[in-house]
């Protein structure tokens, strides 16, 4: 029966795959389905293509797909995302970044190149040049964890 | 159909190919970092978004939560320095700032937190008295903050804020400390109360006394405004005394005479006309009244001469001065000798 539908169908089988590949991703949580989607599309077109050549048999559409789809994983990795997309909240979950540029007064002095500031109502440990306590300082670079500081 | 082994093989890479995407292909939402694992060792940390491992010799280990998270320490007893037995609850929020370290250099991170949190609330609170444990909240919280964030440094963590939620004193201390304020603000309304009672005393007699002096005062003013008084009086009655001897001792004893007489017979007048009595009042010597006359009439004689005829007139004798008996009058000042 569904090798009938298949048959039947032809080439629309594959379109009706991808179609319902991509239905899925939209309904399923994670970012693969729809690579292995847009795979299957390609692969219906190219059977409208070559329905009638001798050697566009399923085992050869099979294997197309399988390349396709990683194929089409690959160069949608490479162009259509990027990790460097500009957002309007860059500092999202980086405490320690968000915080560069800031001026505080030191809370201890730096000794032996550490020492403690107070911002945003918590204690930052920090890095930079020996300094009394009371020096204001600058935040210029943060590790995390750590910030490194200079005297402004 | 027969199914031919290159056709198997052609279903199972398909199949294949589908696993290995689904392996490769790693979507790390906002919030999250999930870190990779190559052979078991890690290797790096995958940021929110796309991402793509090698499928095989890349696993996942670790999704760490990098938002702010919150503790919530529960109920200790603790024993303060002055070993009052008190219940106190915190919360603490943490966030992970470097997810390889929190995944790796602490297993169980949250109960990790949990207790060093509870232990230093107990050393911090049980080195204090119980008055500062409930007064000093920020200074306990900002202690806490620095030993336990010191801690958790290594694990790659911070923790941004330890707040002591609820100091529980056992129910019969919370009584004996009502009991004390209650007490003591009583005692300040006594002592109040009792100082103002010993103003309005002080002032009260403060205010007698001055009344007193100033009553003192007024009468010692007075006397002598009283003796000034009869010191002028007395000076005036001299010098009008003087001023009569002195007119007498100038001119006659007559003149003196004269008015004495006319006082005498005025009161005479005055004694025989009091208007219910019957009891007429005579001097003892009724003649001195004659005598007086007899003065008059010698008063006459020396100012008209001896002319005149006296033969009715009884002859007085011519009064000499010192004589109570013919010049009946206070005679207030002897003559002076001169």
């Amino acid at each position: 029966m569904f090798d009938n539908l298949i048959v039947e169908l032809g080439p629309w089988s594959w379109w009706l795959a991808g179609l319902a590949l991509l239905a899925a991703e939209l309904v399923l949580p994670g970012f693969f389905l729809v690579w292995i989607g847009l795979a299957a599309i390609i692969v219906g077109a190219l059977s409208l293509l070559f329905w009638e050549s001798s050697f566009w048999v399923w085992q050869v559409q099979g294997l197309v797909f399988a390349a396709t789809a990683v194929i089409v994983t690959l160069i949608g990795r490479r162009y259509l995302y990027n990790n460097n997309q500009v957002t309007d909240e860059p500092f999202l979950n980086q405490r320690g970044a968000s915080l560069v540029g800031r001026t505080a007064t030191l809370d201890q002095p730096i000794a032996e190149g550490r020492g403690r500031i107070r911002l945003n109502d918590t204690y930052w440990t920090v890095s930079g040049p020996d300094l009394p306590v009371g020096t204001r300082v600058k935040v210029v670079a943060s590790n995390g964890r750590e910030l490194t500081v200079e005297p402004v | 159909m027969v199914v031919g082994g290159f056709s198997i093989v052609v279903i199972a890479l398909v199949v294949f190919v589908i696993l290995v995407l689904f392996a490769g292909i790693k979507t790390v939402p906002q919030g999250y970092r999930y870190t990779v694992q190559r052979f078991g060792r890690y290797i790096r940390t995958l940021e929110p978004g796309l991402n793509l491992i090698v499928p095989f010799i890349e696993t996942i280990g670790m999704r760490m939560n990098v938002m702010e998270q919150v503790l919530a320490v529960p109920t200790q007893e603790v024993i303060t320095k002055d070993n009052a037995s008190i219940s106190a609850d915190a919360v603490a929020f943490f966030q992970v700032l470097n997810a390889a370290q929190a995944a790796y250099q602490i297993t169980n991170l949250e109960s990790a937190i949990l207790n060093l949190t509870k232990t230093n609330i107990r050393s911090v609170m049980g080195s204090m008295d119980l008055d500062e444990l409930l007064s000093n909240r920020d200074a306990i919280n900002e202690r806490l903050l620095r030993v336990v964030d010191e801690a958790v440094e290594p694990w790659g963590i911070k923790v941004t804020r330890v707040e002591i939620k609820d100091i529980q004193p056992p129910k019969d201390l919370v009584d004996a400390m009502g009991r004390q304020m209650k007490a003591e603000r009583e005692k300040r309304a006594q002592v109040l109360e009792a100082e103002g009672l010993r103003n309005a005393q002080i002032l009260r007699a403060e205010g007698a006394k001055q009344a007193a002096v100033l009553q003192a005062e007024g009468q010692r003013e007075a006397a002598f405004r009283n003796a000034e008084a009869r010191e002028r009086l007395a000076e005036a009655e001299a010098k009008a005394t003087r001023v009569v001897s002195e007119a007498i001792a100038e001119g006659n004893v007559q003149a003196i005479n004269y008015f004495v007489a006319q006082k005498y017979t005025e009161a005479l007048t005055a004694i025989g006309s009091a208007s219910n009595s019957k009891i007429v009042l005579m001097p003892m010597e009724a003649s001195s009244i004659i005598g007086s006359l007899g003065g008059i009439g010698a008063i006459a004689r020396e100012v008209f001469g001896d002319n005149g005829d006296g033969s009715g007139v009884p002859q007085p004798s011519r009064p000499r001065s010192g004589s109570a008996r013919t010049t009946p009058s206070i005679n207030p000042l002897p003559p002076k000798e001169t």
